[in-house]
């Protein structure tokens, strides 16, 4: 009994805290730009091939394509926001239509260019080895990943707290005509958004990629955890954001771990998902601002 | 009988009886003129190009997916984004009573009919209860699933692989000959599709539809049971899109998850709306037709390269004819009454 508490709690921290990394830039976006971002998935997917592109095609070294990617991601971000969100803002299906396609045909580049056979693996291995957690073995390098989704969650908090652009975004995500009214550059605020988000992104895949599958459609399973972590949490509050990171955690804990039925928790979550819904249609928190 | 050319028609005149045809191209608004046409087409081709048949049954399969979408669309004021579940629903029902209990074509589509209608009825309180994000959040995930349902269920769905050995729906003799009545069996399934869907949306039936989607609140406000409304506008639609993935199975005599449940199909059924015109459904036949050949022609002319450059080319078609082909017709022909697509909360 006591192995399942612990395995069940060591890994709702784990998964959960990965979660809340992946998840964080959806529910950010949903919340601030009040718009549904389907090409998220291109980010994981861009994240490991523009840096494998660099270091393949011009035999950089792994930090040096890692900075080359995030300039090119922060490229494609921005080429986003300025052709499609700005544009199609209030025409959303074409919007979620749009970046559908941009999300798929950054995978249909990559499957491309670089099929699953090229054997496409980055070495971004913080801290090698396993630990022994009370009768639970786990990855350092998954350690590490969940550690730095709270760490980078927190700063995002502190920075949504205590920072000027913070209190727009807050002020935006509450009500944009009104920050509008009082000054706020709204256009800019959300490009800065749709570049920020990507941090969480990118880490949470470079934390990944050494212990988790790779591949040009890795993007899609992610977004589908950020997707249901955004419903649950209220789409676009933080707050709710965290809480629900953690309930889908425990969920893919529990049956993944506990019950030992890995193929059941993509369902699992989308079970307590609905029953949330059903329950409370609005999700943990309101998403009447970020935090 | 006498005929007479006159400079915008012809002039039949028999036994004190006479008939006009317009010879102008901007009175043929008749819809028998296109059915004629959609009749003809196929006949035409399998004397001269036999190959296109397949392509044709495919234009004809996505106009019919995209009609009752758009009924749905608009009866429930939201975007649903995973139409291609019902396909599955209605395909793996098929498959599995044609395989397991050898029940024949008939049968399996009531039983199809009926599995649509169900899953209709159970996932239609989710147009109730969440709001347009929601909704098209969780309506995207649920093909998801169930394909991953398919993955893991591997013994009773065969995963990647699918089923094989679904009886076929008929078997005249030559492939070719096969084929032609796949083709005229798909054309009337569209019409008839086309024909129900006009029907109801310019019946009184089409108004507090309209009123939802236009304004939900107003509509509760006047009397609406939108509640009724929904439910009906989910489960019919539903049962209409899981015949369609009966006649898949059937059609191609395996069926697989792995074909119809992922996004790539469902974007291609939203570009089959969005390029005929978003929720338009003559213009769905349209969008049905452009696509199946974009994507044929690719394949024939950019090989690998087409998985591609199809996206690249439907991404620019949506952001330059945002009202789809049926658009440029409509610039130039004032459309009564233009449903919104409601995605936002």
């Amino acid at each position: 009994m006591l192995v399942v508490i612990e395995t069940t709690l060591i890994y709702t921290f784990l998964l959960g805290s990965l979660y809340l990394l992946v998840s964080l830039g959806f529910s950010l976006i949903c919340g601030v730009l009040r718009i549904f971002h389907l090409g998220y998935a291109y980010i994981f997917t861009a994240t490991i091939y523009f840096t494998w592109m660099f270091m393949s095609l011009f035999g950089w070294g792994l930090i040096p394509s890692i900075a080359a990617m995030l300039v090119i991601q922060a490229g494609i971000a921005i080429a986003i926001y300025k052709g499609l969100v700005v544009r199609y803002m209030h025409q959303e299906e074409i919007l979620i239509l749009g970046l559908l396609f941009v999300a798929i045909i950054l995978e249909q580049a990559a499957l491309r260019f670089y099929p699953i056979q090229a054997g496409v693996y980055l070495e971004t291995t913080m801290i090698p080895g396993l630990s022994k957690i009370g009768q639970v073995t786990v990855s350092n390098q998954l350690i590490f990943a969940a550690i730095l989704g709270i760490v980078v969650t927190g700063l995002f908090v502190l920075f949504f707290l205590k920072t000027k652009l913070g209190l727009a975004v807050r002020a935006i995500s509450y009500d944009v005509y009104s920050s509008r009214l009082m000054g706020i550059r709204v256009e800019r605020v959300f490009m800065f958004i749709m570049v920020l988000v990507l941090i969480p992104v990118i880490l949470a895949t470079l934390a990944i990629a050494p212990i988790w599958a790779v591949d040009p459609s890795m993007g899609w399973g992610y977004m589908i955890i950020a997707i249901l972590v955004s419903v649950l949490g209220g789409l676009g509050n933080i707050k709710g954001t965290i809480i629900a990171s953690y309930i889908i955690g425990f969920c893919h804990s529990v049956v993944g771990f506990v019950i030992n039925e890995p193929q059941f928790m993509g369902l699992s979550a989308l079970i307590v998902v609905l029953i949330m819904l059903i329950v409370r249609p609005q999700g943990i928190a309101r998403s009447e601002t970020v935090w | 009988m006498e005929l007479e050319v006159k400079r915008d028609r012809l002039v039949l005149r028999a036994r004190g009886n006479k008939w006009e045809w317009h010879i102008e191209p901007r009175y043929w608004r008749n819809p028998l003129i296109y059915v004629g046409i959609l009749i003809i087409v196929p006949v035409v081709v399998y004397f001269v190009y036999r190959p296109l048949l397949p392509t044709i049954i495919e234009a004809n399969l996505l106009a019919t997916i995209a009609i009752p979408l758009a009924l749905m669309t608009i009866g429930t004021g939201r975007m649903n984004f995973g139409p291609q579940f019902y396909i599955g629903i209605g395909g793996y029902t098929a498959a599995l009573l044609s395989i397991h209990y050898h029940l024949n074509p008939g049968l399996t589509l009531i039983a199809a009919a009926l599995g649509g209608l169900l899953f209709g009825f159970l996932m239609s309180p989710l147009a109730i209860i969440s709001g347009g994000l929601y909704y098209s959040l969780l309506t995207l995930l649920f093909p998801l699933l169930f394909l991953e349902l398919t993955l893991i269920f591997v013994d009773l769905f065969k995963g990647d692989t699918g089923l094989a050995g679904i009886a076929p729906l008929v078997s005249v003799g030559s492939f070719s000959l096969n084929l032609l009545a796949y083709t005229f069996i798909t054309l009337i399934m569209m019409l008839f599709y086309l024909f129900i869907v006009d029907k109801i949306l310019r019946s009184r039936y089409a108004v507090p539809m309209a009123a939802i989607n236009d304004d939900e609140e107003v509509a509760n406000g006047i009397g609406v049971n939108i509640n009724k409304v929904k439910i009906i506008s989910v489960a019919i639609p539903a049962m209409m899109i899981a015949i369609i993935g009966w006649f898949y199975a059937h059609y191609y005599g395996t069926f697989s998850g792995q074909t119809f449940l992922p996004l790539t199909f469902m974007l291609k059924i939203f570009m089959v709306t969005m390029i005929g015109g978003r929720t338009q459904i003559y213009g769905a036949i349209v969008g049905g037709y452009f696509i199946a050949f974009l994507e044929l022609i690719l394949i024939r002319t950019a090989g690998d390269m087409a998985s591609l450059i199809f996206p690249i080319i439907l991404l620019i078609l949506l952001l330059v004819l945002p009202e789809g082909l049926f658009g440029l017709y409509r610039k130039r022909r004032y459309r009564e009454y233009k449903p919104t697509l409601h995605v936002r909360r």
